[in-house]
């Protein structure tokens, strides 16, 4: 009978995975055959470098690491979550709307605002530019050949809220020397507009002296007297003196003499 | 024959006469026509770029003056026809001499005018399209029709009366009389801003026009009427003192 090894069973027997009559046949012939012996102690001798060599952390070392990690938990600062409270207040959400609805109101409000001021820079440079070229507009039309240019020139007198005092004197000058009558009354009713200037006044009362036209003397009557100035009594004195002032002007200036003096 | 040499003789004689009683003068460089009279003066307009006076009666010169030159306020007579005709830059300056000389005075039609009466002279300025000053400084009344240039007029006794064609240009228009009346007529449809100022006088107009009552503000020029027509346009400024305002659609 041919000698039956057993070097298949070896790792079920050292395993123990053998049922009881197996495990005593494998050993009956083990203690008989001295090759299966030996080649179960070296199978044996090699499961046990195995079962040295992988070493399972025991229960001491994991214990250690969770006390370290317990105390370096301990040693780190407190991360304090903000717990959010979901809160069912109403009012105080309407009031973030409210107050975020009004931040961008109040930041569209101050861009439009500076927006605004340098429009605002900027159209008032255009209008002192507008101003500018109106003026020498104006000052160069009552310099012209033609009546009708000269009285627009005056009329331009429209465009300017506070005529400066070239504007004025301009005026004066059309009032005083201007040969044709509808330019000077034109030119008196353009100042009559500003008798607050001390400058109109004088060039009133120096019209009232040299003006001819009855028209124009009568209008500039009734603007002193509006202003009640007192030096124009001299020279309205003077013009009922005349022979040739107009008798409805003398009946004015009789009218009107004794509120002046 | 003779009759033949007889009808050429009377239009020699004829053409010599017309020359003796009209003058005329080139305008080219002439931007201005400055007319002065002390007389009645009447200008209408041509189709030629000429000034042309026509006397209106032969001018009588007395006896004695034979041989003498009329000399008045604004200078000799260098026109034959009672008139000095002096060019001072690119004006032609007209002075009518003789003081009881009426004219007539043909201009082109844009011709910028300026006409200034004293004494009883009466201004007739009649269709023309540029500029026209009229100025009557005593007695006289002007009457212009059918312009529509800008126009500025101003009498003391006399009155104006003043007739538009087509009002197209935008310049003002000034019409102001102290003791006369103003009387003006417009067509309907011409877009103008018109003040309307009258001292002792009435305003009567059939334009839709209506006087604005400024509760405490009394004008300095008494009653003063601002209105708008079509819409506004050109400036139309008329003021009579004394006299009363007449303003008519036509």
């Amino acid at each position: 009978m041919e000698k039956q090894h057993v070097f298949d069973q070896i790792p079920d027997y050292l395993d123990g995975n053998l049922s009881k009559s197996e495990a005593s046949v494998f050993e009956k012939h083990v203690e008989n055959c001295a090759d299966c012996q030996k080649e179960l102690e070296e199978m044996q001798a090699f499961l046990n470098v195995m079962d040295k060599e992988v070493h399972t952390p025991s229960d001491k070392l994991k214990a250690n690491f969770e006390a370290a990690l317990e105390q370096e938990k301990q040693h780190q600062r407190k991360v304090v979550q903000l717990k959010s409270k979901s809160s069912s207040n109403w009012t105080g959400n309407v009031l973030k709307i409210a107050a975020s609805i009004a931040l961008l109101v109040a930041s569209f409000q101050m861009g439009s605002l500076f927006q605004q001021r340098k429009v605002d820079a900027s159209i008032a440079q255009l209008q002192d530019e507008t101003n500018q070229m109106k003026q020498t507009a104006m000052l160069s039309l009552m310099e012209n050949q033609s009546a009708s240019k000269r009285i627009q020139g005056v009329n331009y007198i429209e465009e300017f809220e506070r005529p400066d005092e070239a504007i004025i004197q301009a005026l004066a000058n059309r009032l005083l020397y201007d040969e044709n009558d509808n330019v000077r009354m034109t030119a008196f009713e353009a100042l009559a507009k500003f008798t607050s200037s001390e400058t109109v006044k004088n060039t009133l009362i120096e019209a009232l002296e040299n003006e001819k036209n009855p028209s124009i003397q009568v209008a500039v009557i009734q603007a002193l007297v509006q202003i009640q100035e007192k030096k124009a009594a001299e020279p309205m004195k003077k013009l009922l003196d005349k022979e040739d002032t107009q008798p409805f002007i003398k009946d004015q200036i009789k009218a009107v003499l004794p509120s002046l003096t | 024959m003779r009759k033949f040499t007889f009808i050429l003789m009377a239009l020699f004689i004829g053409t010599i006469a017309q020359a003796q009683s009209d003058y005329t003068k080139s305008l080219d460089g002439i931007k201005w026509v400055k007319i002065n009279s002390t007389s009645d003066i009447v200008v209408k307009s041509h189709s030629s770029n000429e000034l042309l006076i026509k006397s209106a009666q032969k001018i009588e010169t007395p006896e004695k003056a034979k041989g003498l030159k009329l000399v008045g306020e604004g200078g000799t007579d260098n026109t034959n026809v009672g008139f000095s005709v002096v060019q001072d830059g690119s004006n032609l300056i007209v002075h009518n001499l003789n003081k009881n000389n009426k004219a007539e005075i043909y201009l082109p039609k844009n011709q910028n005018v300026s006409v200034k009466t004293t004494w009883n002279g009466d201004i007739s300025i009649d269709g023309f399209s540029g500029e026209i000053e009229a100025n009557s400084e005593l007695n006289g009344s002007i009457n212009i029709t059918n312009v529509n240039g800008p126009i500025t007029a101003n009498s003391l006794n006399g009155g104006l009366n003043i007739v538009f064609g087509n009002v197209k240009q935008d310049l003002p228009i000034s019409l102001y009389s102290t003791n006369g009346s103003v009387d003006v007529s417009l067509p309907s449809s011409t877009p103008a801003n018109i003040t309307l100022s009258t001292w002792n006088g009435n305003v009567y107009t059939d334009f839709d026009i209506k006087a604005e009552e400024k509760d405490g503000m009394k004008s300095v020029l008494g009653r003063n009427i601002n209105a708008s027509i079509n819409g506004g346009g050109v400036k139309i400024s008329m003021k009579s003192t004394n006299g009363n305002m007449y303003l008519r659609k036509k």
